[in-house]
């Protein structure tokens, strides 16, 4: 086999053509990275709100918690559920409310956006661990103070600690603390307690959702089945992981799909730029070739030796792009989630199957693009280009 | 010989790898036009909108209702010529959970005529005020489905659990294209009276209101906004471009980074081309010397290598744009079939393809920077004394 040793030295001795034709890989691989990375994001997201063994329940057939009703009255009983972790008297339970405010959005001229405000109980905080205060403090429960997300803190304007949002008439809620909950979700919403925030939005009477966190996770199926088995209920129960799941599924396909059509276009001019460049290569040495002939190597091996070398360079701009893309996963990206209807903030977030296929994609884009080149190497006749 | 026929010579000496440049800029102006042609048309929701007209939503979201009453209110005000209501219903068809469409509920009389781009043939705008239970079916919508007039159509709750069974009464389209044809919309009144909770009766999504004088928008604004400025219920009435503007700006992020990528590719195409100029250039090192040896001025050189960069990358960009149309726009008619919601219509518009015509100048000027450097500032002794 012709020495890799070779192909380097022969991709360093035309520098800027290499650099050339490396740097248009290096650009088609940070777009699709960096998509993918979005993406990731997205679902890391709320991968993270959620935890296994925490079961949600949900009216049937409302797509996210805010189309949700439950009755007041179901809620004692389904927070009685004998599958619940017990915790004091009472299990380890909450109820919630979530309502939707728009509000204005940061650094923009007319630009608003949507947040969920979420009343929760002290239980709450049970259940999300995650939940940290990162300035200020906690509500007062029973006030008509809210505590905020550090996501949604950055992204509306005017939502800091020692604000107020006018969410009703002669009643404004008073910021008292920002949190930070592991990059889940929660970091996207305002958080204030169940009992003010269900009278500010005239909601008394009902929750949106119940969540559970259950003496293990073998007991959700016991679950499902008794609440399924209770049609007056009209109510259903996922578990946490799966809820959120679903929650990122419209947007995170729609980056995906988006991104990936993208690269692929994208990719037909860095192929080309590679091809050029090999193109180049094998007229330039077609002397060295012919030698390389004529001293016994076989026409596969000439073949091969310039794929190995086309793989090469779309590598180096594999890395250099995904180096790129690495260096996006410190910025902060945020939209309204179709599902929720409200602001998602996530980050570019990397997986170790994302590099991997990242570079996959480079390789595939050097070994198209080498392809012609490589068979025209190959086919080059030592006495020929010997005598040139 | 004149400078152009030298600096057509020179793009085609290597035939070969003039062609390829060519596909390859050809492609990224493919490209480049898509993305701008989406993000576009995403904003084309601004022209949807018309200056006499102005919405009413709650002022804290536009998730929350208003009372019915509102709508009596309004009407004594001067200057509004009438007034339509609506309901967001946000249902799924079962038979096609995944994908989405509008449907919403409004009032028998006044909303067709705030909105005189939505044009619906007499006799079955007759047959649809006869039937409570009758829906109007975008023309897109029910080609998607197959839906004929008095086909019966049930969707899924979301928002309203159950399900609600329509008849089709009526077909829409549009005067102006912006408007989204694959809406579904039926009466308000059976929605009111349907199986649906106490709290949502009465009450109303949105209220659109046409004015008879456009000046006069924002002061009807105003004195509406002022008149329920002490219910509980506050009102945020705007014009229905401020309006439509609220939602694109949720999606901003989205559109902005593909604004940054449609940048990449010509960043791209740049990588594309300079790398083959300078190939030409650097193959030609010799030539140049020769040049500068009978009394051709490094400035002549430049204009050579500059003309010819332009050169190719305007056969370059005159296919990617022919070739664009089709393309794009045959696309576009698999987009405004399958996701007419969110784009009602998809073409390409004439500042998109002006936009990449200069890019594609701009970038062919750009590539050509380095090697005309290069080979201005040739040593003609140096020159000379390279062969090959």
């Amino acid at each position: 086999m012709i020495p890799i040793a070779y192909n380097v030295h022969s991709l360093a001795a035309r520098r800027s053509t290499t650099i050339a034709a490396a740097l248009g890989i290096a650009l088609v691989v940070f777009v699709f990275a960096a998509v993918l990375m979005l993406a990731n994001g997205v679902e890391q997201t709320m991968r993270a709100t959620g935890s296994p063994l925490n079961a949600i329940i949900l009216r049937k057939g409302s797509q996210a918690e805010m189309q949700s009703g439950i009755e007041e009255n179901a809620v004692g009983v389904l927070r009685a559920s004998p599958e619940a972790a017990p915790a004091g008297s009472g299990t380890m339970s909450t109820a919630e409310v979530v309502v939707i405010i728009t509000a204005s959005a940061a650094g923009t001229k007319g630009g608003v956006s949507n947040a969920v405000v979420r009343g929760v109980m002290p239980e709450s905080f049970m259940l999300r661990q995650q939940l940290q205060i990162i300035e200020g403090r906690n509500f007062t429960p029973g006030s008509d103070e809210v505590i905020v997300g550090r996501g949604i803190a950055s992204r509306l304007a005017d939502v800091g600690v020692g604000r107020e949002l006018a969410l009703k008439r002669n009643r404004p809620v008073k910021i008292v603390g920002v949190f930070s909950a592991d990059n889940s979700s929660f970091e996207s919403e305002i958080w204030g307690d169940l009992n003010s925030i269900r009278a500010i939005f005239n909601r008394q009477g009902a929750v949106s959702s119940v969540t559970l966190r259950l003496k293990n996770a073998s007991l959700f199926e016991d679950l499902r089945r008794r609440i399924a088995s209770d049609p007056r209920l009209g109510l259903e129960v996922k578990r946490e992981p799966t809820y959120y799941d679903e929650q990122s599924q419209g947007l995170s396909v729609f980056i995906k799909t988006l991104g990936l059509v993208i690269a692929i276009f994208f990719s037909v001019g860095a192929m080309i730029g590679a091809m050029i460049t090999m193109y180049a290569q094998v007229a330039q040495r077609s002397r060295e070739i012919g030698t390389l002939r004529a001293l016994g190597f076989r026409r596969s091996r000439v073949l091969l030796s310039f794929l190995l070398e086309a793989i090469l360079l779309s590598l180096i701009g594999g890395a250099l792009g995904i180096v790129g893309a690495l260096g996006m996963s410190f910025v902060h990206f945020s939209t309204v989630n179709f599902q929720s209807f409200s602001e998602l903030v996530f980050r570019f977030t990397p997986s170790p199957g994302i590099l991997i296929g990242s570079l996959l994609f480079a390789s595939i884009m050097g070994l198209l693009g080498g392809l012609f080149p490589a068979v025209r190497a190959s086919r080059v006749s030592p006495v020929a280009a010997m005598r040139d | 010989m004149t400078y152009r026929t030298m600096l057509i010579k020179n793009a085609f000496r290597n035939r070969f790898r003039s062609i390829l440049t060519i596909t390859g800029i050809g492609v990224a102006i493919l490209a480049f036009v898509f993305l701008r042609t989406v993000v576009d048309v995403w904003n084309s929701g601004l022209t949807a909108a018309a200056e006499d007209r102005l919405v009413t939503r709650h002022k804290v979201s536009i998730t929350m209702l208003l009372p019915r009453t509102y709508y009596d209110r309004m009407g004594n005000q001067p200057n509004v010529s009438s007034i339509g209501y609506a309901n967001w219903f946000g249902a799924t068809y079962p038979k096609d959970e995944h994908s989405f469409f509008a449907n919403f509920a409004v009032d028998d009389d006044n909303y067709l005529n705030v909105y005189p781009e939505i044009v619906v043939p007499p006799d079955q705008l007759a047959a649809w005020k006869a039937d409570p239970a009758g829906a109007i079916v975008g023309q897109t919508l029910a080609a998607k489905y197959g839906w004929k007039l008095g086909d019966k159509v049930t969707l899924t709750g979301t928002i309203y659990p159950g399900d609600w069974t329509f008849n089709v009464c009526a077909f829409y389209t549009t005067t102006n294209r912006a408007i989204d044809k694959s809406s579904f919309l039926f009466h308000w009144k059976y929605l009111n009276d349907g199986p649906i909770s106490d709290r949502m009766r009465e009450q109303v999504g949105w209220l659109v209101i046409r004015v008879k004088d456009p000046s006069q928008g924002s002061a009807v604004a105003g004195a509406i906004d002022s008149m329920f400025e002490s219910s509980e219920a506050q009102t945020l009435t705007e014009s229905e471009r401020a309006f439509n503007l609220s939602f694109i700006s949720m999606y901003a992020a989205i559109f902005t980074a593909m604004d940054v990528v449609s940048v990449v590719i010509l960043l791209i195409m740049t990588m594309i081309v300079g790398n083959t100029i300078a190939m030409g250039v650097r193959e030609r090192t010799h030539e140049y010397g020769v040049l500068r040896a009978i009394g051709f001025t490094p400035r002549h050189l430049m204009v050579l290598i500059f003309g010819e960069s332009l050169f190719i990358t305007a056969i370059g960009g005159a296919l990617g744009l022919l070739i664009a149309l089709p393309i794009v726009n045959g696309f576009g008619k698999f987009i405004e079939d399958n996701l007419g919601s969110f784009f009602p219509y998809f073409a390409i518009s004439s500042g998109t393809v002006a936009l990449a015509a200069v890019l594609a100048l701009v970038v062919g000027l750009a590539s050509a920077v380095l090697p005309a450097w290069t080979a201005a500032r040739l040593q003609v002794t140096m020159a000379l004394r390279r062969l090959g």
